[in-house]
């Protein structure tokens, strides 16, 4: 991370797209080449090597070198989703979207094209993102809070953070979740849009934020004690009982098709659904033998019988309450 | 009998039913406001089960006591299946506790037919109401709609429901006579018939009210909503002889006269105590899929489906139904992609609407390459032999038909790619 390049004449720094833009507006003003940069991340966790300022206007030639460049709202938005990728081997994001914009603003229109070398980089990260947020607001569990008293800990834990003690004993429905780009604040709106009054928290190994009804607490990174109570809810809620119940009855082991299912729902995802651990039980007893009937087992083994048209049968059986 | 029995029982009851959609909602939100639940016209599948479907909905029947004897059908009156019944409220409470817990984006509704239709569709209707009326529920609702129906009682579950559907089930008359004797090809579509006018009447409305939106910006004042994601139906696949080109007829059909939304295809599963008529065999899953695949280039791409099946009979298995168009009209291609219409490019094998719409917007800015299409990811095995570009012409131009389909089925057999 720290190494630079010897031609390096500018070190840009950025720690979110906002202000990457601004960088990259005054960079581009001064005709700055994308060879002439070093970016860096500025959430890494090295901030304290870098020796060289940030690139600031004042070190800057005159603005009257460079371009100005309008972008569209679609391509902003691209450039946006792409800045959320995140991969161990990807630490360029921001020089890929430099060189895009440097190339768009020179009249070069492929740049931002999923044709083009940089242009297809650029659709497969921005991809990669909407696909998480689609994921997070997919496979996300939130689980009613046990009962006060069992949080306990969890607050001791963290005693002399008193504002956090009190957004966790507020949080109805907490949730663990690991995704795999920045896309925690896209699910936290998501599910402020489907919860509405009711007040959650989302603990990530990155971030969490907790939504009290009206507003969103970020914070970065997430507080040892939201991770815990997230973690510890899992086990605690019931209703992932019914919800298990559900999942087996729903399966058709006559239509068994594993391909399938773990190429829309990765196995990483498996741990944080309730029903994850049923997954493999359910494909093995539909490949040995389970596989005939479309009926689940459980059901075909209870007591059943055909229903006789005589209409005082009907009517008697057929009542809600004549059924318990 | 408990909650979770019940569950279980008419979960496996309803499962039978292909759709799972939470698709084609207006956006809602409850942010801000008292109640729970969105929707934002996008469906989500929140779980797969191993059969690869997608969990989006919690799909019960509110019971499978029935007093029909549809013979495909697992909950016909003549079936010893386990029975059990749901009280609205409990449909209710399952709903929003799977919803808060972001198991589900919404309830698809069915039930088998007791004591009346009318008295079935009222039940159904109640748990929709409660779930709008007294719980503020945004979410999405798909509800059955019984064909027998009261056309009031329709009317009504058309305010509550996202996705009103009514199964066709078997798309002949005389299959539907042999295999479902209560029920009536011209009333299930007296049925869709009332739904389209509903439907197109609530759009028109729509329409208006959004030319005119600061005299009746007003939610009160809006027109209300019919089912704004439209109608959906199903066909069983593989119960009878019905050939795929019936059924891809009869679904153009309905798109063309009902404008559904949807046509589901559910290969006919072996149920319990089959009646003697019924195929005991293994669902034929990827004669399903063909139908998916052709159903899609119905809908989308601007197929006939007397174009896909030219003469009775079923989809090839061997390649999927857009290959199988390419091979038989050589004299169409190759297609040179720096020249061809959207509508042409559409048709080549391996190219998808994604594809076609940044090949036209790259020819804009210049001519297209051969890299191109590696670049834009589109299935380079299927189309090499199909498309020209400014360097690249296939060298299996001359090839007779036969050979060029040994060429692309050897490598991999037919394989499953599933939707
Ligand atoms: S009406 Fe026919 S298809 Fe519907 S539940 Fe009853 S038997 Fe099954």
């Amino acid at each position: 991370m720290t190494a630079t390049r010897s031609d390096a004449r500018h070190v840009a720094r950025a720690t979110d797209f906002t202000e990457w833009r601004q960088r990259a507006r005054q960079l581009l003003q001064a005709g700055i080449q994308p060879a002439d940069i070093t970016w860096q991340d500025g959430d890494a966790l090295h901030d304290d090597l870098f020796a060289t300022p940030a690139a600031d206007s004042a070190a800057l030639p005159p603005a009257d070198r460079g371009a100005r460049l309008t972008l569209s709202r679609d391509q902003l938005a691209l450039l946006e989703q792409s800045a959320r990728y995140r991969d161990d081997a990807c630490h360029d994001r921001w020089s890929l979207l430099y060189r895009i914009v440097w190339r768009l603003a020179r009249g070069d229109t492929a740049a931002s094209h999923p044709a083009d070398s940089d242009g297809s980089e650029l659709h497969r990260r921005a991809h990669a993102v909407r696909r998480e947020a689609h994921h997070m607001h997919a496979f996300l569990r939130f689980h009613r809070e046990a009962p006060k008293g069992n949080v306990a800990s969890g607050d001791e834990a963290s005693g002399d953070e008193t504002s956090r003690d009190i957004v966790l004993r507020d949080s109805e429905f907490l949730a663990w979740f690991e995704p795999a780009h920045d896309v925690l604040d896209l699910g936290a709106e998501h599910f402020a849009d489907r919860l509405g009054s009711s007040r959650f928290l989302i603990a990530t190994p990155r971030g969490g934020v907790a939504w009290n009804g009206h507003e969103f607490d970020y914070r970065m990174p997430c507080p040892v004690a939201w991770a815990e109570a997230a973690r510890t809810a899992m086990t605690g809620d019931d209703d992932h009982a019914l919800w298990r119940a559900y999942f087996v009855s729903t399966f058709n082991p006559a239509r068994l098709n594993s391909r399938v299912m773990t190429q829309h729902m990765p196995q990483r995802f498996w741990r944080q659904l309730s029903e994850g651990d049923l997954i493999p039980t359910l494909e093995a007893g539909a490949r040995h033998g389970g596989q005939r009937l479309a009926q689940v087992a459980s059901v075909g083994q209870r007591d059943g019988k055909p229903i006789s048209l005589r209409n005082n049968y009907v009517s008697h059986t057929l009542s809600a309450k004549g059924n318990k | 009998m408990e909650l979770i029995d019940k569950l279980s029982i008419l979960a496996d009851a309803a499962k039978y039913d292909a759709s799972c959609a939470s698709s084609g909602a207006p956006t809602r939100s409850s942010r801000g406001k008292a109640g729970l639940g969105a929707s934002s016209g996008m469906g989500i599948c929140h779980s797969f089960t191993p059969d690869g479907r997608c969990v989006s909905l919690l799909k019960v029947l509110l019971t499978n006591f029935c007093l029909f004897d549809c013979q495909y059908c697992i909950n016909r009156r003549s079936s010893s299946i386990p029975r059990a019944r749901f009280t609205p409220e409990e449909v209710v409470r399952l709903t929003l506790s799977f919803y808060r817990r972001n198991t589900i984006s919404g309830l698809f509704l069915s039930s088998g037919i007791i004591r009346s239709s009318d008295y079935t569709m009222e039940q159904l209707i109640q748990v929709a109401r409660q779930l709008r009326e007294t719980h503020q529920f945004r979410g999405y609702i798909h509800l059955k709609a019984i064909p027998e129906a009261d056309p009031a009682l329709i009317e009504e579950a058309g305010r509550y429901a996202d996705r009103l559907s009514a199964n066709i089930e078997l798309p002949t008359l005389t299959s539907l006579k042999t295999l479902a004797p209560e029920k009536e090809l011209g009333t299930i579509h007296s049925a869709m018939g009332q739904m389209r006018q509903r439907i197109d009447a609530a759009n028109d409305d729509a329409q208006r009210d959004a030319k005119h939106l600061p005299r009746s910006a007003n939610p009160k004042r809006l027109a209300p909503r019919y089912a704004p994601g439209g109608q959906s139906t199903q066909m069983i696949v593989g119960a009878d002889a019905t050939d795929d080109r019936t059924i891809l007829q009869s679904a153009q059909h309905l798109y063309q006269r009902f404008r559904l939304k949807r046509v589901y295809y559910s290969a006919f599963s072996p149920i319990p105590e089959s009646p003697s008529g019924l195929p005991p065999a293994a669902p034929p899953l990827l004669r399903e899929h063909r139908l998916y695949q052709a159903d899609f280039l119905i809908r989308g791409y601007g197929f006939q489906a007397e174009e896909l099946l030219n003469r009775p009979g079923n989809l090839d298995l061997e390649v999927d139904p857009k290959l199988a168009w390419a091979l038989d009209h050589r004299e169409h291609f190759p297609v040179d992609l720096n020249r061809a219409e959207p509508a042409m490019i559409a048709r080549v094998p391996g190219i998808g609407l994604r594809s076609v719409q940044r090949l036209i917007d790259l020819r804009r800015q210049r001519r297209i390459r051969y890299q191109d299409l590696i670049a834009l990811r589109c299935r380079m095995a299927s189309l090499r032999p199909f498309v020209t570009t400014q360097d690249y012409r296939p060298a299996e131009i001359q090839w007779e038909s036969s050979r060029l389909r040994r060429q692309l089925t050897a490598p991999q057999p037919a394989q499953m790619a599933l939707l």
